[in-house]
């Protein structure tokens, strides 16, 4: 007779032949809102993916609702579909029934991944292996002294005014810039320190940021996300923090997803709404009044999925807001404001072409406005849109929110007021 | 002297499709009739399962049959089979089922079908494997059985018959067998493709009707008598659960949630019926019994997603005063040697026995004739059985998607390809028809040119045409059109058939209609009656010679 032990462990070994990994308790509401698909295929109309390459390279979110999420030990077969899906949650979001489509494509490559990592794109193995190694989605600067270089470089360019990196115990605010932002667009990092810094907030960063698991999710490395999840959990213990504040879209809605599943019991804001809530739009106003050049700009915004779709719309109502305060800039609104960019679920990485022949979309809507400028509150936005723009022959230039906010404060005059 | 045929078989379910290969195989001249289509009546409803002999334990020789044919069956057919974990968790101890000896007698034989013994699980560990447990339950029971589709083993030996040069004929009803002086049965049926009625002569007639073989034997006035047993089982639009659950029901006996392809079946009722089979629909009585009795430990059942009902009857041995559970499992075959000689009746049976019972009636048939042959049915692999199939390399070799091959795969097996080289030939034929499945069109056309076909819903037997959640919404009027094209219909048999298989879909929808496939079938009016106007179309339905007037 065997025992319990042996039993469980030989029902896995018959589970792992039959491709089958049993649905965690927090996927079953997952499972259920699929269920509810009618198949109307109003989703297919909306998918921005379908939308720039057609339907048969990519099924779409009705094929993933009513063929490719039925049966478990089929999901390996999908591997050819579900990684095209950017995760923008259009879908969801015009669905008639509430179907959870971005979800269960993170399910679904979470199975491929556990069963068939040969069929995970490699470009995604290349990303999960940094991610492993240095706890962030992109690879560290080899020598500190060329990061520091870099980022001095930013700063200047962007005009930004020079803060010290802070590291603080029993800071009321924790600003998580992101690895986006740590490593690549340094700017972003700097400015948001900029902001909380010019408006007194008092807050800290990470000793050692680590990467808040999204990448691994969307790549369908679970139990990576779960282990990066809880690393983080502990250092914002460690800190004693009571709230997140993050200049990033994805690291916004996935922080909330977070810390609604795992209990945080921790607010979670992007920037654009710690100013509306807490700052207070009077005092942004105030401070963006004494910046006198007196010159106009008109601007176009770009809705992130991962404010819209993911948190809220009401988010991108504050960004508009935050840029109604700001003397001389005026919105051109721009036909695909809230279209995906292309950079989401990862497909970037090993599909190249595909995100950009979303982004294609984006890039006629702005050329089509008369902005000289698009900003948006995501860093990866702002780099997908920022290339094609370029490589289509455009002299729009792209702004992180973050960024172009602080470039309104008149930092040497509050410096010298001290 | 020579007649028509050594044997006509009578009923194309698993049996009858069967006996025809058997008899094929071992060089008989035999004619298939089946009154509809192959499968179409109780196999079509069954779960599936070709169980070692679960429910049987009490009769050791059964299950020494059943665990022999389930290793013959991953031998010739392994394409269409899949392997289900099974747990049967425990809300107290009596719930141990009354199987008595279960555990032994299966653990016994479970090396042979290559599965593990019956094992014991604590709670923790079965609520990790399933979630949606009940997490009161005290313990769980575990095993593993083995799936396979029933409609395509049906077609599968049907067509397996074929090639080894029977004829099988659907759509042709038998009504009337005469014995003739100095030998021979003559068989009368009716063609409803035709409209003709035919006669052959056999030496042999083998009665593998089912639920219908008294009715059957009476036309050669032979008698039969069975326990028609029917049942019910629900329909769940996907894999609910992770792994199958057996429970124990409101009246004690046992119930399960099996995962079966890319859907999951709760059943199955065992209520005794005088109901002509013909006309079953799953009562509202029966499908609460299910829900109620699983709810106990899969407390969510009741809120997932239910697409149809399915319902059939069992032609149990003739076994009476005694519950439905104690009549035997086994089967009878009845030689009418003084009322019909040469005329061979079936009753009792499972499907995992079907090509046993088929070899027991062969070897008679063959003993009646003076034929020496022996059975191979059990060695040489059914079609589409010639190795493995790489599904990868599949997919990019003709540019369609991978689990559009797979679920190719899991019908044809290696014969995929050539539903593929008919894409490649015709890539208009690419176009996805059914979106549940998926199936594409080169794979309807090719059902219909190799399958034979006659209506939507034989369709629906071989490919799974709109079985999926939308329940034929986006699929019909497409297949229709491909099916009124390949047998050259007119634009009335056009409309007809989107009617006719709408209204037998209706038929297993309607008894459990509820939640979320209401807005489902709201979204089909709108498509067939507000945008199709098919309920205003002109065309005339006439009432076919064998549908009755009720």
């Amino acid at each position: 007779m065997m025992s319990e032990e042996e039993a469980y462990e030989t029902v896995k070994q018959t589970l792992k032949e039959e491709g089958i990994s049993p649905y965690k308790p927090d996927e079953l509401d997952v499972v259920a809102s699929i269920e509810n698909c009618i198949n109307c295929g109003t989703c297919i109309n909306h998918c921005p993916v379908v939308a720039a390459v057609g339907i048969n390279r990519f099924s779409g979110p009705r094929s993933i609702a009513v063929e490719l999420s039925r049966s478990p030990p089929e999901y390996w077969s999908a591997g050819d579909m579900v990684y095209l899906c950017t995760g923008c949650g259009t879908c969801r979001e015009v669905c008639p029934k509430n179907v959870d489509i971005p979800e269960i494509v993170n399910l679904i490559r979470a199975r491929i991944f556990e069963h068939r990592p040969d069929l995970v794109p490699k470009g995604l193995h290349t990303v999960r292996e940094t991610i492993l190694e240095h706890h962030l989605a992109f690879e560290p600067w080899d020598d500190e002294e060329e990061k520091e270089a870099s980022r001095d470089m930013r700063r200047e360019r962007f005009g930004l005014p020079v803060i010290p990196d802070r590291v603080v115990r029993d800071a009321e605010v924790l600003f998580y810039p992101g690895c986006q932002a740590e490593e690549v667009a340094q700017e972003v990092k700097e400015a948001g320190k900029a902001v909380l810094e010019f408006f007194e907030v008092d807050y800290t960063l990470l000793d050692e940021l680590n990467c808040c698991g999204l990448p691994s999710r969307l790549m369908g490395d679970d139990q990576t996300a779960r282990e990066l999840a809880d690393e983080l959990k502990a250092k914002l213990d460690e800190l004693g923090v009571n709230k997140i504040v993050t200049t990033c879209a994805g690291c916004t809605s996935n922080l909330s997803y977070l810390a609604s599943r795992d209990d945080w019991n921790m607010p979670v804001y992007h920037l654009v709404e710690y100013f509306r809530e807490v700052i207070g739009l009077e005092k942004l106003k105030e401070a963006a009044k004494q910046e006198t050049s007196g010159s106009k700009v008109v601007v176009t915004v770009h809705d992130p999925c991962h404010l819209i779709r993911h948190t809220s719309r009401q988010l991108m109502n504050e960004a508009l807001e935050i840029l109604d305060c700001l003397p001389g800039v005026e919105v051109s609104v721009s036909e695909v404001e809230d279209s995906c960019c292309g950079g989401g679920g990862l497909v970037a990485y090993h599909s190249s072409a595909i995100a950009d022949a979303v982004t294609q979309e984006n890039v006629e809507g702005i050329k089509n406005t008369d902005a000289d400028r698009v900003v948006t509150p995501c860093p990866l936005c702002t780099s997908q849109l920022e290339t094609r723009l370029f490589k289509s022959g455009s002299s729009i230039d792209v702004d992180d929110l973050s960024v172009f906010v602080a470039k309104y404060l008149p930092f040497e005059e509050k410096t010298s007021n001290d | 002297m020579a007649y028509d045929y050594d044997v006509v078989v009578i009923g194309g379910g698993s049996t009858g499709t069967a006996v025809a290969r058997d008899c094929a195989m071992r060089g008989l001249e035999t004619l298939l009739l089946e009154r509809d289509d192959i499968a179409s009546a109780t196999v079509g409803t069954c779960a599936g399962m070709i169980s070692s002999g679960l429910k049987y334990m009490d009769e050791p020789d059964i299950v020494d049959m059943c665990s022999e044919e389930v290793v013959h069956f991953r031998r010739i057919a392994r394409h269409l089979i899949m392997k289900n974990p099974i747990l049967t968790p425990l809300m107290q101890m009596s719930d141990v089922s009354t199987g008595g000896n279960f555990a032994e007698e299966y653990s016994k034989r479970a090396e042979t079908r290559d599965v593990p013994p019956v094992l014991f699980l604590t709670p923790e560990d079965a609520l990790e494997i399933e979630p949606t447990l009940n997490p009161n339950i005290i313990a769980s029971i575990y095993f593993e059985e083995y799936f396979i589709s029933p409609f395509r083993l049906c077609l599968l030996q049907a067509l397996d018959a074929q090639r080894n040069g029977a004829s099988v004929r659907t759509y042709c009803e038998v009504h009337d067998i005469e014995n003739l002086d100095g030998g021979g049965n003559q068989v009368t049926f009716f063609d409803r493709v035709s409209r003709k009625t035919e006669s052959v002569v056999a030496d042999c007639v083998v009665n593998a009707t089912g639920p219908w073989a008294d009715e059957v034997a009476d036309m050669a006035s032979a008698n039969v008598e069975i326990r028609p047993n029917k049942g019910a089982h629900v329909i769940l639009d996907r894999r609910v659960v992770n792994v199958g659950i057996i429970a124990k029901a409101v009246d004690g006996r046992m119930i399960y949630l099996f995962p079966h392809e890319n859907t999951a079946l709760l059943g199955t009722t065992a209520l005794d019926t005088w109901e002509d089979p013909d006309k079953l629909v799953a009562s509202s009585d029966e499908i609460e019994y299910l829900l109620k009795s699983m709810e106990w430990v899969v407390p969510s059942v009741r809120e997932a997603r239910i697409i149809r009902t399915m319902e059939g009857v069992r032609p149990l041995v003739a076994d009476w005063k005694k519950p439905e559970d104690d009549v035997t499992r086994g089967y009878d075959i009845l030689a009418h040697e003084d009322d019909a000689p040469g005329i061979f009746s079936f009753v009792g049976g499972k499907l995992v026995m079907c090509r046993h019972m088929a070899e027991s009636v062969t070897d008679m048939v063959c003993e009646w004739l003076g034929v020496d042959k022996t059975c191979d049915t059990h060695m040489q692999p059914l079609p589409g059985m010639d190795g493995d199939v790489d599904v990868l390399a599949l997919s990019k070799k003709y540019g369609v998607s991978q689990h559009m091959v797979e679920r190719m795969r899991t019908r044809h097996g290696t014969e995929a390809e050539q539903v593929l080289e008919l894409a490649d030939a015709h890539p208009e034929w690419k176009t996805t028809v059914c979106t549940c499945e998926p199936i594409m069109e080169a794979e309807l056309r090719y059902s219909i040119q190799e399958e034979f076909p006659r209506s939507l819903n034989d369709l629906r037997r071989r490919v799974r045409l709109g079985t999926g959640p939308c329940q034929g919404t986006f699929c019909t009027y497409k297949a229709s059109a491909i099916l009124t094209k390949e047998l050259d219909w007119s634009g009335i048999d056009y409309q007809l058939e989107i009617m006719d298989y709408l209204a037998e879909r209706w038929k297993g929808k309607r008894p459990s209609l509820r939640g979320e496939q209401l807005s489902q079938e709201e979204l089909m009016q709108g498509i067939y009656s507000c945008v199709g106007n098919i309920d205003q179309s002109d065309a005339e339905y006439q009432r076919k010679p064998w549908e009755g007037i009720c």
